[in-house]
């Protein structure tokens, strides 16, 4: 990963891996959600 | 369609084409021309990479899809995220960093010219194909609609997109694709919420139960089968491989975030995408499910596609077609009591009766699906086409059930989704064959201008090339699976040549170039002999690639050695 340097600093986060396990954590909360949909009806 | 449609469609497309133009005027340069001065923002870069994504096929199949199969369709774009966060560690502060125009461009500094004029190659032949199909699909339901010549169709899809391409390259692909968006998802929303209301008996809520318990919410299935299309981990594993490729190595989408204005612009329009697309998905594949839910009440056509059933209703001397038809109302008679049953069942959460009814409803289905199925055997019979009727519920929808203006709008979104992606491929053909074979191979040394010029020649060369190809493709099963596995057959090699590239410091050219041509042999193999679900193919091509460069430059180290000891 490169370092954050004023050219590539990311918004909101410190540094990228913030919105890396952002997006993770979407598609894992996704995940559940489309299970629970799938089971419950 | 009336007059309003007309005025609302050709307004709509007239906007966009002036705005591209408008917008992009005073193009003159590579930089301009092919990455647009690398000055879009973020959500600029995020909406260009979606509209280029979908298709006019994902609006018309995804509905459909969703209609006939359900919602599983959704764990294909499951590995889509992870590949967004690969890539933004990984390729694209390479790809910035070397200030490329074209991902190919980056394997010459890498390996040397003939990796990259092989990469640039398979890429050029799969897009090339691929491109032919993004116009075709809309040219051919539109046609079919409008009752025009498939021709006819072709050339104006092709020659709106041509006249901003041309004009602005990849600045104006850029501008026009965030309006198309807008106009698409603001279109497909309507439609959903159209069917949704003229669907009685039901809230929102219990269109969720209703359609899952005829089976339609079937989003996750853990089962592993390398068979099956569609499972959670074809989605994450064959996903995740064919996202890492389209988006790391495809020059369609490599285009678009190398227009960023800076590493991270690029980086936040993919991560935006992989924050928004499964969402986005969901609601494309719940208007599928949307208008499921409006035929169990309301009389659904013995075949979607109007203008086939009427030829073969015309053909069809012996009354064949007439008797199914009635066998079918009378079915469906049946069928929409059950429906009006099993909705107030849910909503009293009568469990007994809920399975008593979905029971009947299930059998009741089973009988509609083989009166259809006898229909359009039928038709084939009758006239000698069979066509995809999938592809046509969601189009068939709209044409009959949508108030006029509206019908307009989504005829616009059906031809703003064929312009965006195909726009996006006409530009990253262009760049591919500009920068990486006729500046590379042909004319080394030219000004600026030359370049320019050249380049919109040979936009103009691809976009010819796109439009006999949709005149020339026949009908196929289904066209977004179509699409995808033309993608398929390439993605995987393309994939292994960059990973190769990028982790493997041990390989060098020759083992890559020819691994990659062994690779692509295996993959093709795979499909022509095996039954194995095409997600897998982008994950065996790139494994293939990977392997023969290790075990081929194992074996010219030790005979570079030995000759070296002699």
């Amino acid at each position: 990963m490169s370092e954050p340097t004023e050219e590539n600093r990311p918004p909101v986060f410190k540094s990228w891996s913030g919105w890396y396990w952002l997006v993770a954590s979407v598609l894992l909360i996704q995940i559940i959600v489309y299970t629970l949909i799938t089971n419950s009806f | 369609m009336n007059l309003v449609d007309w005025i609302v469609l050709f307004g709509v497309l007239g906007l966009i084409v002036l705005y591209g133009v408008f917008k992009s005027r005073g193009t003159s340069s590579m930089e301009g021309f092919l990455v647009g001065n690398r000055s879009m923002p973020w959500w600029t870069v995020c909406l260009s990479i979606m509209a280029t994504q979908a298709s006019a096929v994902t609006f018309l199949s995804t509905p459909g899809q969703a209609y006939n199969d359900g919602m599983r369709f959704l764990q294909f774009y499951f590995g889509l995220p992870m590949a967004m966060v690969i890539l933004c560690i990984t390729a694209v502060p390479l790809y910035r960093k070397l200030k490329v125009f074209t991902a190919y461009e980056y394997l010459e500094s890498r390996f040397d010219v003939k990796v990259r004029s092989l990469a640039a190659f398979y890429f050029l032949i799969l897009r090339g194909f691929s491109v032919g199909i993004t116009v075709f699909a809309p040219s051919l339901i539109l046609s079919t609609i409008l009752g025009w010549k498939l021709e006819i169709t072709t050339i104006m899809i092709g020659s709106l997109v041509m006249i901003y391409t041309i004009s602005g390259g990849s600045k104006a692909v850029s501008l026009t694709q965030r309006y198309q968006l807008t106009i698409i998802m603001g279109g497909m929303i309507v439609a959903g919420a159209i069917a949704f209301y003229r669907t009685p008996d039901l809230s929102f809520g219990e269109t969720f139960s209703y359609a899952g318990t005829v089976g339609k919410m079937n989003l996750v299935n853990f089962n592993f089968d390398p068979n099956d299309r569609y499972n959670i981990w074809s989605g994450l594993i064959g996903g995740l491989f064919l996202f890492l490729s389209y988006f790391g190595a495809d020059q369609s989408q490599v285009g678009r975030y190398l227009a960023g204005s800076s590493l991270t612009e690029s980086r936040l329009g993919l991560i935006f995408n992989g924050l928004l697309k499964v969402p986005m998905q969901f609601i494309i594949l719940y208007i599928g499910i949307l208008v499921f839910m409006f035929y169990q009440f309301n009389q659904p056509p013995l075949v979607h596609n109007k203008t086939l059933y009427e030829r073969a209703v015309q053909a069809d001397q012996s009354g064949v077609i007439q008797n199914i038809e009635s066998k079918y109302k009378e079915t469906f008679d049946l069928k929409r009591e059950q429906s009006v049953n099993l909705a107030s069942a849910i909503r009293a959460d009568d469990q007994p009766k809920i399975d008593q009814t979905t029971t009947m409803i299930n059998l009741l289905s089973m009988r509609q699906d083989s009166l259809r199925t006898q229909a359009r055997a039928h038709i084939k019979e009758t006239t000698g086409e069979a066509g995809n009727d999938t592809d046509f519920v969601f189009i068939n929808f709209v044409m009959t059930q949508l108030p006029h203006g509206l019908i307009g709008l989504l005829l616009a979104v059906v031809f703003s989704a064929a312009m965006s992606s195909t726009a996006s491929e006409l530009n990253a053909l262009t760049s591919t064959t500009t920068v990486d074979i006729y500046k590379r191979s042909i004319v080394k040394t030219a000004d600026d201008g030359h370049y320019v010029t050249a380049s919109k020649w040979i936009t103009a060369g691809w976009a010819v090339f796109a439009m006999a190809f949709a005149m020339l493709a026949s009908h196929a099963e289904n066209l977004i699976q179509l699409v995808n596995i033309v993608g398929s057959l390439f993605y995987g090699t393309l994939l292994g040549i960059f990973l190769s590239a990028f982790y493997v410091k041990y390989v060098k050219s020759s083992a890559v170039f020819f691994s990659a041509i062994i690779g692509e042999a295996i993959v093709i193999c795979l499909w022509a002999f095996t039954d194995l679900a095409f997600l897998f193919y982008n994950f065996a091509g790139c494994a293939a690639v990977i392997f023969f460069a290790l075990v081929i430059q194992f074996f010219i180290n030790r005979f570079t050695s030995k000759r070296k000891l002699l």
